[in-house]
């Protein structure tokens, strides 16, 4: 168990190092630098940015400052916003994006594989069918078509939440809502996958035969096995979450890393888009470690 | 994938009807009701965007200021929008964006997909892992963010687009094709076809691939919509098709920003872009119990 993590920590070094290197290149093959947008900055003015910034030095020269500084956790300063670092505004925002993928992934899960237990007991029932097909309508119904619907219909029409912002806790119920649903979905389908091919197994029989009780079987003998499809589901989950909260935060203009991301990128804001990107693999990077984890744990099968 | 796949040939010349594979799976899928509804469903969409501008009296940028923005009626069936342009011919042309760059950055995943998956499962061994490892490694990355990358350095060119996507959607097929190659490989043909000399390039692309052709049809099918979800998610970030083109993801973005005195905006391309998904989605599902891929471990 030791061993497989230090290998998979070994694993993510490669990665993190192939993230940004092709990040900090492809960024640099931009026509037009971070300072063009910026309408009557005087050629002289434009060098002093340059040289402040580094951006005079050669390419490469460029590259190995940026690998050594971020080898210090450090993802240099902004080019937009004077004086603050990429760190800064990572530190700034992500809070806010964390909480709403949190609470849309926590909602996911429980109403997921509640879902998914139901329908897996009685599979093949109405409720099934029922469960089934609004779980695919919460994959047909990407977040971008069902976020601006729930405004309409629940903030505008009916106003029982705010249509945008993030000050108090009824803000968070709508786009937290928006950007777990679909993910809800999936987890219900999946749930109710695992669920049924581990109830037609041997040892559920025998469980049954010796009289335990269906509570009893569900959440001792079945859960366990059945949650896996689940478990491995959550790492693509959180990087949905993650690249919807994109979306989500534009929509419901929740001051979140995700927003901020969609701007610098639009503002050719080079330092920072490189910088959120590499955040954002370290931190998938190691949320599919920690999958990896709970599910060696979950499946004694699996040996490493 | 430009020659005709041998099996398709073995089923139009067997002698006895319904024993091949190909019938079998028609006789399965023509029993599922929402597959056959999404088949139909996404015909009659595909038809209405491709027919549909040549019957409509207007043209997509052409503007009406008397009709601005107005709520559908006999004259704008699906209403007019803030610059008085036909609704129903902009869907139409955009659902054109929409499929096209569906289809498109789908074939660029599969030529990819198929290529790398065969590869990988027919040369085996230390190739076969090195392969593999990096396609998990891939899987790990957030990669929608990498597709906002490229359309920020190349300037949201619309072949781009869907050459980006089509990059990034490719790993879940090369492992299945790699697991169909890997079985098919130890199958006897292969091994006559080893025996008789064949060339590899050969053996890959006339008798494995075309062996495979099941589960490749169904994922591709799968692929669409994930791929169309992703041409839309980066147009209504404004990140996808430029205007003054239009996919169903701009004309969603630019409904949500005016919902509120004209839902009909948001609602109705909204609608088509969610049936054509649902229809991909079911039809993608019917064929995969039809043909009987294996669905538990990709």
């Amino acid at each position: 168990m030791f061993r497989f993590i230090a290998a998979r920590l070994m694993q993510t070094v490669p990665v993190l190092f192939v993230v940004a290197t092709l990040t900090f290149f492809m960024v640099r093959l931009v026509p037009g630098g971070p300072f063009d947008a910026e309408r009557n900055v005087p050629p002289e003015i434009k060098r002093e940015l340059e040289a402040y910034y580094g951006l005079d030095k050669p390419v490469f020269h460029q590259y190995l400052d940026y690998l050594g500084r971020l080898l210090h956790g450090d993802l240099g300063p902004s080019y937009k916003y004077a004086n603050r670092s990429v760190n800064e505004m990572i530190a700034a925002t992500f809070p806010v994006s964390l909480q709403l993928g949190g609470m849309a992934l926590g909602l996911a899960l429980i109403f997921g594989v509640t879902a998914g237990i139901i329908a897996s007991l009685r599979p093949n029932s109405a409720l099934d069918y029922t469960a089934s097909s609004i779980s695919m309508m919460g994959i047909c119904l990407p977040t971008f078509v069902l976020g601006p619907l729930f405004i309409l219909v629940f903030a505008l029409n009916l106003r029982w939440v705010n249509a945008s912002g993030w000050f108090d806790a009824a803000d968070r119920i709508l786009p937290a809502a928006t950007l777990g649903i679909a993910y809800a979905a999936s987890i219900a389908r999946l749930t109710r996958g695992g669920m049924l091919e581990i109830l037609n197994q041997d040892f559920i029989r025998t469980a049954r035969a010796k009289g335990a009780s269906s509570t009893r079987i569900i959440l001792r003998h079945t859960l366990r096995g059945g949650l896996l499809p689940v478990v491995s589901y959550l790492g693509p989950a959180a990087a949905g979450i993650l690249t919807g909260s994109f979306v989500i935060e534009t929509i419901f203009q929740i001051p979140g890393l995700g927003r901020h991301f969609v701007t610098s990128a639009f503002n050719r804001d080079f330092t920072m888009v490189t910088g959120i990107v590499i955040f954002y693999a370290v931190l998938i990077v190691f949320f599919n470690l920690l999958v990896d984890i709970v599910q060696i744990w979950l499946n004694p099968k699996l040996k490493f | 994938m430009t020659q005709s796949p041998p099996i398709t040939n073995a089923a139009t010349t067997t002698a006895e009807p319904g024993a091949s594979l190909w019938h079998d799976a028609w006789l399965r899928l023509r029993k599922n009701r929402l597959a056959i509804f999404g088949g139909a469903a996404l015909i009659v969409i595909s038809l209405f965007c491709l027919i549909g501008p040549a019957c409509s009296p207007y043209t997509y940028e052409q503007q009406d200021f008397s009709q601005y923005a107005k709520a559908p009626s006999t004259q704008h069936w699906f209403g007019t929008d803030k610059l008085g342009r036909d609704q129903m011919t902009r869907i139409m042309h955009g659902g054109r964006i929409s499929l096209g760059v569906g289809i498109c950055a789908t074939l660029v995943s599969l030529t990819i997909g198929v290529l790398y998956g065969a590869l990988a499962g027919f040369i085996g061994g230390k190739t076969d892992a090195t392969l593999m490892r990096i396609v998990d490694i891939l899987y790990a990355l957030p990669f929608t963010v990498f597709v906002i990358l490229l359309m920020v350095v190349f300037g949201r060119n619309i072949v781009l687009l869907f050459a980006a996507i089509g990059a990034v959607e490719w790993l879940t097929m090369a492992r299945i094709v790699r697991g169909q190659i890997l079985t098919l490989k130890k199958q006897e043909f292969i091994e006559a076809a080893i025996a008789l000399g064949l060339r590899k390039r050969r053996i890959i692309l006339r008798h494995l691939i075309p062996n495979a052709l099941g589960p490749i049809i169904v994922y591709t099918t799968l692929t669409i919509p994930a791929v169309m979800l992703l041409e839309a998610f980066l147009s209504f970030l404004g990140l996808g098709v430029q205007p003054p083109m239009s996919s169903w993801g701009t004309m969603i973005k630019d409904g949500a920003e005016l919902m509120e005195e004209f839902p009909w905006l948001l609602v109705i391309p909204a609608a088509f872009f969610s049936l054509t998904l649902f229809s991909l989605n079911f039809l993608g599902d019917g064929l995969r119990d039809a043909l009987d891929v294996r669905t538990s471990k990709d």
